[in-house]
């Protein structure tokens, strides 16, 4: 930290003094190398502070997330190394008439998969109708037929969803990715806002933002709701410290005021959960669970986990047991399923959707394989059962060789793969420590969506994940990826 | 509350009073070190007695390695394969204490994640300024067990917590009394230097100034002894101690509450309170010791086995 003080040293000037968005991209703070209307005042002050403020700001701050250890564990370091997820202290803005729909798109798209799920592990109607394949869907390996005909406790599945959304070149908001199995992040929406109210507590003031602070007590009366008793013992389950969430699993438990357990922390008898405690066994009756439903039951799912919890399942058949979320939800947040999620909104909502996603080939439709199959050089094509960068091809990069390669591959399995144009991504204004200047980077948006017996609330907030590195459209924070505030301002 | 997290609770206890005891006698023995007129190893060869270390170190030395202040201090400073050294203790409470981060107090959290940064960071204050590095040690330890007793609810897991604290406590104390008394009494008849190495120890368990009040200046191995035995005054005496963790262990499982797991412990750690209080005759110090030392160990382990789960 002392270094960095003194490399800051000689950094002087306004804040955005020669800031330059990228071309043909939106960029979240200015327009025509002006702030947008909206921010005017909000960007003036923080401009006022100047570049050496916020060199110090940043260090203050990125000094104070370690004190507190508000870290992630690196995986593969058996020492247990921790880093701070990096951030940038700069906020990202969302204007009060951007958000109102924003809002009501994403109440809409959770109301719509929650339907789908129920639809899908119950009558599977929307398959009978012919209005998303049944292929697409029960081949999935994210679909879990075992589950068929458990009603989960309270009616909710999705209790806690974070939907990744990108902004195009104009402006217009679209669903990247729903995560509707154990989204994280959310801690760092949360502790990213103490700072920035603590460094620009003037700007903070000037934009009337809306807070985000109670989500942990939204979370907890969540969870309350889907209880099958009156008075409800409800825990977070962790896979322990060595998980790389782990900081936000006890965050959680402790701005919940529930307790935090692992798996050999409890145990299922005649069908109930209990937990081990100094007094003896004590019920369980809803687990806000963080491990990954694959490591939930060993006698159901993965024999050989260590972080699971036999007979969890037979508990939560029995109704017995609330978990969140369900299991048995990746089946709707499968790219194999994304491209069908307007006609869900349509089947069981009989609404017109409000948020738009990103055009999507499916390539077991005939149209649109012959589309996939003339513009390989110009898609990015995706193996819907496969994560990551894996079983992908990115056309404008590929060579011959992979574009015939993937041509056989589509020809053979159909199914299996998905095509997208290239998703342009918004810039927003992000400090750069090593230039000691404001630079455009690209970002993402996931806010948090909570349902509960009475429907979804979206925080008025989320976190915004941004590409550090110049250039990059990789936002995720494994691969140099940090986080913003975002400061939703109150209509 | 969660049976593995009283257990993490009580070990967080335990290691930070380690921490903060090693730190001390490590601090008092340099100081005697220094003016002593002692074969050199009859200054550091307690030390590692104490830790109960001695097997491995000397796996790792030879026997003139008693005999070396700088040796034996690196060994029980740095050396993360003793299990007794500072880092290894820091270690330990700061992994206890982010596992249950979620039952301490953020004051307490912060005092003792700030001490794990700034360890690794602090080989230059050790080489430089050796007394300035153990007082730095001493004071965040001390300090993060008051915060705990200032900022935390006092209910079960400051209960467990503390337990920890006085059970590792009652140990300390018992070894350093037990090895110095045996070395100490070659010395019986010079009375300076005896003088000297008794207020070496007194020092070693922050008591130098107490004793003194309480005997008016009197030094001798007899008063020493039932000062540091006895002195239900003195907080890191055995008797103070192990009525405290008695009381703690109270709270946490009533004499009356027959259907709650905990009452094979706490009918042990009450013998040992009583046994204590009832010794009139501190003659005997060896083997009242060694037994003070036994039934902490048999204790922490009914302790385990009855309330964390059998962990």
């Amino acid at each position: 930290m002392r270094q960095s003080q003194s490399q800051i040293q000689g950094v002087v000037g306004p804040l955005f003094e020669a800031y330059e968005a990228l071309p043909s991209t939106y960029d979240e703070l200015f327009e025509a190398g002006a702030p947008r209307p909206p921010f005017t005042r909000v960007v003036e002050l923080l401009d006022a502070l100047g570049k050496d403020q916020l060199a110090r700001a940043q260090a203050i701050a990125e000094n104070a997330l370690l004190q507190q250890g508000v870290t992630f564990s690196v995986y593969g370091d058996s020492r247990g190394v921790e880093k701070i997820f990096p951030f940038c202290l700069l906020p990202r803005l969302i204007a009060a008439a951007d958000w109102a729909p924003l809002e009501r798109g994403l109440q809409q798209r959770l109301r719509a998969l929650g339907l789908f799920l129920d639809d899908i592990y119950g009558d599977q109607r929307i398959l009978a109708a012919g209005i998303v394949p049944a292929e697409m869907v029960l081949g999935a390996q994210s679909y879990r037929p075992m589950l068929r005909g458990i009603k989960p406790p309270g009616g909710v599945r999705i209790h806690i969803a974070g939907v990744d959304l990108i902004r195009d070149t104009a402006g217009t908001w679209r669903v990247l990715e729903d995560n509707l199995r154990t989204p994280s992040g959310v801690s760092y929406v949360v502790e990213n806002r103490l700072m920035s109210k603590r460094m620009f507590p003037r700007a903070f003031d000037a934009a009337r933002v809306q807070r985000v602070d109670h989500y942990p007590t939204r979370l907890a009366e969540t969870l309350r709701s889907v209880s099958p008793a009156a008075d409800t013992n409800a825990v977070v389950l962790t896979p322990g410290p060595y998980n790389s969430a782990y900081f936000e699993h006890s965050f959680l438990a402790r701005t919940m005021g529930l307790e935090l357990v692992q798996a050999p922390d409890l145990f299922v008898e005649r069908d109930c959960v209990f937990c081990k405690t100094t007094r003896g066994p004590k019920r369980v009756d809803v687990i806000y669970r963080r491990t990954d439903e694959a490591f939930l039951d060993p006698e159901v799912f993965r024999a050989d986990s260590v972080l699971g919890v036999p007979g969890l399942m037979r508990a939560y058949a029995a109704g017995n047991v609330a978990l969140a979320n369900a299991p048995g939800n990746g089946v709707a947040d499968d790219k194999a399923v994304y491209p069908f999620v307007h006609d869900m909104i349509k089947f069981y909502l009989d609404e017109e959707p409000i948020l738009e996603q990103v055009p999507t080939y499916v390539c077991l439709r005939d149209a649109d394989r012959a589309y996939v199959l003339e513009h390989l050089g110009e898609l990015v094509v995706k193996a819907v059962d496969e994560a990551g960068g894996y079983g992908m091809l990115m056309g404008p990069q590929s060579t011959q060789a992979q574009r015939d390669e993937f041509r056989a591959r589509i020809i053979a399995e159909p199914r299996r793969y998905i095509a997208q144009h290239r998703v342009e991504l918004s810039s927003c204004p992000t400090w750069i420590g090593e230039s000691g200047s404001v630079e455009p980077r690209r970002v993402d948006l996931r806010p948090y969506i909570l349902t509960s017996r009475n429907g979804p609330w979206v925080l008025p907030g989320g976190l915004t994940r941004v590409a550090l590195v110049k250039g990059s459209y990789v936002v995720n924070s494994s691969q140099g990826g940090g986080s913003k505030d975002t400061w939703v301002m109150r209509p | 509350m969660i049976a593995r997290v009283a257990d993490m609770c009580f070990w967080f206890g335990r290691y930070v009073e380690r921490a903060e005891s090693t730190a001390r006698m490590l601090a008092s023995t340099a100081s005697m070190a220094l003016d002593a007129e002692l074969p050199a190893e009859q200054v550091w060869r307690p030390v590692i007695v104490v830790s109960g270390e001695e097997a491995a170190f000397r796996e790792h030395h030879n026997d003139a390695a008693w005999g070396d202040g700088e040796l034996v201090q690196r060994f029980m400073v740095w050396d993360a394969s003793n299990g007794a050294s500072l880092v290894s203790s820091i270690e330990g409470a700061r992994w206890n204490a982010r596992s249950i981060r979620e039952v301490l107090s953020l004051e307490a959290w912060e005092a003792i994640n700030e001490l794990h940064l700034w360890l690794p960071a602090a080989q230059g204050q050790y080489r430089d300024h050796r007394e300035g590095f153990y007082q730095q040690v001493r004071r965040t330890t001390q300090l993060a067990l008051g915060l705990l007793r200032s900022t935390m609810l006092h209910d079960e897991p400051l209960d467990f917590i503390w337990l920890g604290v006085l059970l590792e406590r009652v140990s300390q104390t018992a070894r350093m009394l037990d090895v110095h008394h045996h070395a100490f009494g070659a010395f019986a008849g010079n009375e300076l230097l005896e003088n000297g190495l008794w207020l070496t120890l007194l020092r070693g368990l922050s008591g130098s100034e107490a004793y003194v009040k309480k005997s008016a200046g009197r030094i001798g191995p007899e008063g020493v002894a039932r000062f540091l035995i006895a002195e239900t005054a003195f907080p890191r005496s055995i008797a103070y101690c192990v009525h405290s963790a008695y009381e703690r262990l109270c709270h946490i499982r009533p004499p009356e509450a027959h259907s709650l797991p905990g009452g094979m412990s706490l009918e042990r750690l009450s013998v040992l309170d009583r046994w204590i209080a009832e010794r009139q005759n501190h003659e005997r110090v060896h083997e009242l010791l060694t037994h003070v030392v036994d039934e902490i160990h048999a204790i922490c382990a009914l302790l385990g086995q009855e309330l964390f789960g059998g962990l």
